[in-house]
């Protein structure tokens, strides 16, 4: 019996081909579609997030209490070294970093602007978050009084690779010191802040030009496993001031939540004109064969075989319409992640946003299981109302209408 | 065909109210969106040339690019006369810019540091009206010095504080003096106040031995839609090779560029909507014009040719969207009008997305009669070309086979 209903439901659900063809499309594009943007926008804020995550905080950072508010390195961490060797023996703690930072003045000849001097290890940034990949021209050292400048700092100060610089800032002891500098690289972290401007150089020397001691920074950046490191950390040094990742870039959060909201309501606009769509041809599918329901209740075939069938009419359906979104949404997917769009026409613009002028998509499993979910809660539902009105008719009256 | 295609949208009620519909949400949808999308944009932008910007600037080539006190205007008063005398240059005023160190006590930090004729810069930028302690600048060449609110908070400095300037003079020589601080302002920008510090350039010209010179002159317009026009005669005025007079266009190419990048992701979702929407209007169409393949077969025999049973399906579809579309566009119109007077408030925008230069927590709508008559016409386009299927559907039945048709 069973076997038969599928067979039945299987042969009506494409007895109208051009119409179960013309819904199979809709289905199919706009749930490419629809995931392609999801993919997208997804991976536009993952790729901020990572990079953020990955230039400057990590997952969390610990600073001296004060130093975030003040912004001056008389509030710095005094036995930094020591710290870093005790959190790289913690569980869950995967690469911890030193930074000393000081805000000052960057000058050529002819341009100045506003440039924070950033102290980092080059091999340690390396394995916290993979530095050599925000290279974007010249080469990642800082032999030769070398410094790696941001994108938009060497805009600004109108830098290339070779350009001399000199960087002008306060000391630990209240003196204005200059230090002269040549440019090795230009880098692209994506952190608008880094981008603008930032100039890195070695942290020892960043260090004795601020007089301050080697085992003194401003900060220690700290990549975890384990979400409950935060709070571990917090417990370990409450003399200072310990931050998520998500506390520092309070931005990064709301553009979380901004995108799961915007993805979440355009979800459920397209999944209700879907549903719209599906309706519409099962309600006028089961309405052209409602003499041929009529006849088959007529000759004593429960009302449950005939729901069945109608029910996996409409699986078949939404299901080719699925597959078929889903392969053509997968294709696009995998394009957008590894080719990506290419807005370099754009790319100032995308630069001082802090995206890449490439954007690259994402892939994850939800746009296909909630898309799966979705599509087959509309198909069901859509056969409601044409369910009811095959259990409220008369076979005999139905048999004997005209058609 | 005007009156039978009525009488069809009021036989077939189903579909006539799913095409009404999913018209009117799609046209609702399109007009409201786009209204948001542009009206943020111009917000953006309205609010970056407010506070500092200008609708033109007049450079000395290469000053843009490469900098340097070679750069500089060096004859401004020839300047500012032919400006005078060009109709719609509501006010002009020239800048000297320059990038120094400013220090208290223990505390320095680097800054823009700008000589502005005060009077004039008034009106031209919302530099006055931001101050929220002491007082704004006066024409009296004194050594006083009006400071970004971030400026004051790096520096520690209050109203009447002295602080110490360094810097490169316009001879290349070093200048270096005192200031007393005499206001601090706070325009929302964040590193515009976490930046710049102003003087009279009266006194700030003693200072750095730049007068009758100039970073650039600033130019306000009476209307900034004539700001090409205007532009034109200023670059004729002028006739200087050396010197660049550029519109907000020019100056503001990047904040453009990301509000059209902005756009073209605006619009993307919108096709998504209007793709979906556009699809169940076809199926709908299809699905009623499947079932009267047989009324079809009947006209073509009575002798209505192909053309007027597309004309039947087109007045159909236009009647619907038409009737959809006008009553959805004044909605969606008075709502574009009245967010455009009264911005919805988010609280904490500005200060979330201070980094991408938005200054107020303000989101007002753009309510533009062209921008509005085109979202129209493309839902229109779009619910026509819907009935291009089902069309041809009918037309691949002979009269006689559709007559026939079951």
């Amino acid at each position: 019996m069973y076997r038969l209903l599928i067979k039945m439901a299987w042969k009506n659900s494409f007895s109208r081909l051009s119409r179960t063809l013309l819904l199979i499309t809709m289905i199919a594009v706009s749930m490419s579609m629809m995931i392609g943007i999801q993919g997208l926008y997804d991976g536009m804020a993952n790729n901020m997030l990572d990079k953020n995550k990955r230039s400057a905080s990590g997952d969390i950072s610990i600073f001296a209490k004060e130093y975030r508010v003040q912004k001056d390195i008389k509030y710095r961490i005094k036995n930094a070294e020591l710290i870093k060797k005790d959190l790289e023996g913690m569980a869950g703690v995967k690469a911890v970093v030193l930074r000393v930072k000081a805000d000052g003045l960057g000058a050529t000849a002819r341009k100045s602007s506003f440039a924070s001097l950033y102290g980092i290890d080059l091999d340690a940034e390396e394995k916290f978050g993979r530095f050599g990949e925000f290279l974007k021209e010249g080469a990642i050292s800082f032999d030769n009084r070398g410094a790696l400048i941001g994108l938009e700092l060497a805009k600004t100060l109108k830098l290339h690779v070779g350009s001399k610089l000199i960087f002008s800032t306060q000391d630990i002891n209240g003196d204005i010191n200059s230090l002269s500098l040549r440019v090795n690289a230009i880098v692209q972290t994506t952190n608008i802040p880094l981008d603008s401007d930032a100039i890195f150089v070695d942290r020892k020397k960043v260090q004795r030009f601020l007089g301050v001691k080697d085992g003194e920074v401003t900060q220690i950046a700290i990549m975890g496993e384990e979400e409950s490191l935060e709070n571990s950390l917090k417990d370990k040094y409450p003399e200072y001031d310990v931050k998520s990742f998500l506390e520092l870039q309070p931005m990064m959060q709301m553009m979380q939540d901004m995108m799961f909201i915007f993805n979440s309501i355009t979800f459920f606009i397209v999944m209700s004109v879907v549903f719209v769509g599906i309706l519409g041809v099962m309600y006028v599918s089961i309405l052209d064969r409602i003499r041929e329901f009529g006849i088959m209740l007529g000759i004593g075939m429960h009302y449950k075989y005939i729901r069945l069938q109608i029910f996996l009419e409409a699986i078949f359906v939404s299901l080719s319409g699925y597959i078929s979104g889903a392969v053509l949404g997968a294709i696009l997917l995998v394009y957008l992640r590894d080719y990506g769009i290419d807005l370099s026409a754009f790319s100032d613009a995308l630069e001082m946003w802090g995206y890449e002028s490439v954007i690259h998509g994402t892939i994850k499993l939800s746009y296909f299981t909630t898309t799966f979910t979705a599509i087959i809660t509309a198909s069901i539902l859509s056969i409601v109302i044409p369910l009811r009105k095959i259990q409220k008719i008369n076979p005999i009256d139905v048999i004997k209408a005209e058609k | 065909m005007f009156h039978f295609a009525l009488k069809n949208i009021l036989f077939y009620k189903g579909r006539s109210f799913t095409t009404f519909i999913l018209t009117f949400i799609s046209t609702m949808l399109f007009i409201v969106y786009v209204s948001m999308m542009d009206g943020s944009h111009d917000s953006m932008l309205k609010n970056s040339l407010k506070v500092y910007g200008s609708a033109i600037e007049i450079y000395h080539k290469n000053y843009r690019e490469l900098g340097g006190n070679e750069y500089l205007i060096k004859d401004v008063k020839t300047i500012e006369n032919k400006l005078a005398n060009i109709e719609g240059v509501q006010l002009f005023s020239s800048r000297y810019e320059t990038y120094g160190l400013l220090s208290f006590k223990e505390y320095s930090t680097a800054s823009m540091i700008v000589g502005i004729d005060p009077q004039k810069e008034a009106e031209l930028s919302e530099l006055k009206n931001a101050l929220t302690s002491g007082e704004y600048l006066k024409n009296d060449g004194q050594n006083c010095i009006y400071i970004g609110k971030g400026v004051a908070s790096k520096l520690k400095v209050k109203v009447s504080d002295e602080i110490s300037f360094i810097g490169g003079a316009s001879d290349n020589s070093f200048a270096a003096d005192i200031f007393r601080v005499c206001g601090v302002f706070k325009t929302g920008l964040f590193e515009f106040d976490a930046s710049a510090a102003f003087v009279s350039k009266e006194y700030f010209d003693t200072l750095m031995l730049s007068q009758n010179k100039a970073s650039y002159i600033t130019v306000k317009v009476d209307d900034l839609n004539e700001v090409d026009r205007i532009n034109g005669e200023i670059i004729q005025a002028l006739n200087d090779e050396n010197l660049e007079s550029l519109t907000w266009r020019t100056l503001m190419k990047t904040m453009v560029e990301a509000m059209e990048v902005d756009s073209i992701f605006g619009y993307v979702s919108l096709a998504l909507f209007l793709t979906v929407i556009f699809f169940v209007i076809m199926i709908y169409g299809f699905i009623n014009v499947s079932s009267r393949i047989k009324e079809f077969g009947i006209l073509r025999c009575i002798g209505l040719s192909k053309m007027r049973i597309f004309s039947l399906l087109f007045y159909e579809i236009f009647i619907l969207s038409s009737l959809a579309i006008v009553m959805a566009t004044p909605i969606a119109g008075y709502i574009c009008h009245y967010y455009s007077m009264n911005p919805i408030i988010i609280e904490g925008i500005a200060e979330m997305y201070k980094d991408y230069g938005i200054v107020s927590d303000e989101l007002p709508f753009s309510f533009n009669l062209f921008t509005i008559s085109w979202n129209v016409l493309v839902v229109l386009v779009l619910n026509i070309l819907s009935i291009v299927y089902p069309f041809m559907y009918v037309y691949s039945f002979g009269p006689i086979e559709a007559s026939k048709h079951v």
